[in-house]
């Protein structure tokens, strides 16, 4: 086994609370929501269980576990309604054999609205976006009332939000002026001190 | 189509700033050392950033010295020196420049690209003795591209997918991939960088192509109809976005899974920030509507 503070990415005796809140955070960062449909989703749950790992350990001397292993990695399927057909190509679709189910589906005529949401989440796992996109909101169109076609389109929503709000937590946009208005700022100062006589940029 | 790959200078650390441009320096010397002087002209910025990217997952430190070079004849920089990930860099440079003037040809037949293809092709014709395996993949990848492009696509998926693929295979650099984990990563880093550039670089053609009457994916997909161009710029903006964003997410999420240790800092501005400066600016929803061409 790895060091176990290395991998929560916390110094060597940190605290109880310390390991606690890498841990949630490690967790958040790689829970299988945010690794659904993506064709490294096996290795994000092995870095999860490596980080379950790490914990458990870190946490056997200090206190039992008190949120024990609430972030399995197993999603179960909603079955209802859906006939023998499209679960297959679910199982295919889980296990990775995208190939296989994209072919299955391609020869299937009866094109409704499970049909485009399998459709889709193929599409989302070769990454072609834009077609997963169109897909999903078929099915949602065509079963509006599905809530597992809508959470998936939504789902393909906030990824986009949550990549967003990475960038403005490392800073991006976020106070102070931006390159445009500093230069502004510098050809006004130059402007000035030319006026009165000075000169603040050489060249201009 | 390349040089979109950059950082966010303003939230760079100054030691990652001068170690980024000491990779830049190094594939650029790189280049000049092992293909000739004037291919130093085709330099750009995306194999920085492939350099910086390989080297922080094979886990060596770069040894680093200061040097002048002919742009730069005074003050000392740093440079990235003998490393072979750097090398493979500025080959992946030349390659890739070359075909890209091999299609200019084709296409528009200008002077440039003829004269361009013939002081390349010695050059070339090494190369490809290098790498057998990775130029044939490309120059089919190419002749798909050729292929979509003539059948006037109407899939924004469709037709990227062979540069997609074109630039998996460069990411995929061979002594690193014998790691199955790491393989699968960078070629699913790879696969949403083309991507990434090859959807940006069809929103930033539009006018041209549409003046011009060439090829662009978006204007056959969303049924361009003689209305003005700013008006069907503005129509698909926002599901362009979303796509690009799903690329960058992507290649964030790729890139959390490598757990890399060195050039950590530089990465992660590249891809949570200077890729999505660059969307933005070319989309033309950031603050700076001009687009800036170099660090």
């Amino acid at each position: 086994m790895k060091n176990p503070y290395e991998i929560l990415g916390i110094r060597e005796g940190a605290s109880e609370d310390e390991i606690k809140k890498a841990y949630r955070e490690q967790v958040k960062k790689y829970h299988p929501d945010q690794y659904q449909d993506n064709p490294l989703s096996s290795l994000a749950e092995e870095k999860l269980k490596e980080l379950n790992e790490a914990y458990d350990y870190l946490m056997k001397n200090a206190s039992p576990r008190k949120e024990s292993a609430s972030y399995n990695n197993s999603r179960s399927w909603n079955n209802q309604g859906d006939n023998d057909f499209f679960n297959q190509v679910r199982v295919h679709v889980n296990s990775g054999n995208v190939k296989v189910a994209e072919d299955m589906l391609n020869g299937y005529s009866n094109r409704t609205a499970p049909w485009y949401y399998l459709k889709g989440l193929i599409f989302m796992r070769k990454g072609w976006y834009d077609e997963a996109y169109s897909h999903m909101q078929t099915a949602v169109n065509m079963d509006p009332s599905n809530f597992e076609y809508r959470n998936a389109l939504n789902k393909m929503n906030t990824a986009n939000n949550n990549y967003r709000g990475n960038a403005y937590n490392r800073g991006y946009n976020r106070g102070g002026p931006d390159l445009c208005t500093v230069c502004q700022c510098l050809w006004c100062s130059d402007c000035c001190c030319e006026c009165g006589g000075g000169d603040l940029i050489g060249c201009c | 189509m390349f040089g979109y790959i950059l950082p966010e200078k303003p939230e760079m650390k100054i030691k990652e700033y001068e170690l980024f441009r000491a990779y830049y320096c190094g594939v650029c010397k790189s280049l000049g050392r092992r293909s000739g002087q004037l291919k130093r002209f085709l330099l750009n910025y995306d194999s920085a950033f492939l350099a910086v990217l390989l080297s922080a997952v094979s886990g060596d430190t770069p040894v680093v010295k200061q040097e002048t070079c002919i742009a730069h004849p005074i003050v000392k920089r740093y440079v990235v020196k003998n490393n072979g990930i750097v090398d493979y860099a500025s080959d992946i440079n030349v390659l890739l420049a070359y075909y890209n003037l091999e299609d200019d040809k084709q296409d528009e037949g200008t002077f440039i690209s003829h004269a361009g293809t013939v002081l390349l092709r010695r050059t070339f014709k090494k190369l490809k003795r290098k790498y057998p395996a990775k130029c044939d993949i490309i120059e089919s990848r190419l002749n798909e591209l050729h292929k979509l492009e003539k059948e006037v696509c109407t899939s924004m998926d469709m037709a990227a997918e062979p540069f997609a693929k074109l630039m998996e295979e460069v990411t995929a650099y061979e002594p690193l991939c014998k790691d199955k984990k790491i393989n699968d990563i960078l070629r699913w880093i790879g696969y949403n960088l083309g991507k990434w550039i090859y959807i940006l670089d069809a929103y930033d053609d539009i006018e041209d192509d549409i003046k011009d009457k060439s090829y662009n994916p978006l204007v056959s997909q969303f049924d361009y109809a003689n209305e003005a161009e700013a008006g069907f710029k503005e129509r698909i903006r926002d599901r362009v976005e979303f796509n690009l964003t799903c690329s960058l997410d992507q290649i964030a999420k790729a890139f959390e899974l490598l757990e890399v240790k060195n050039n950590v800092g530089i990465l992660e501005n590249i891809i949570y920030m200077g890729m999505l400066r660059k969307t933005e600016k070319i989309l033309g929803i950031g603050s700076c509507r001009k687009v800036e061409k170099s660090v």
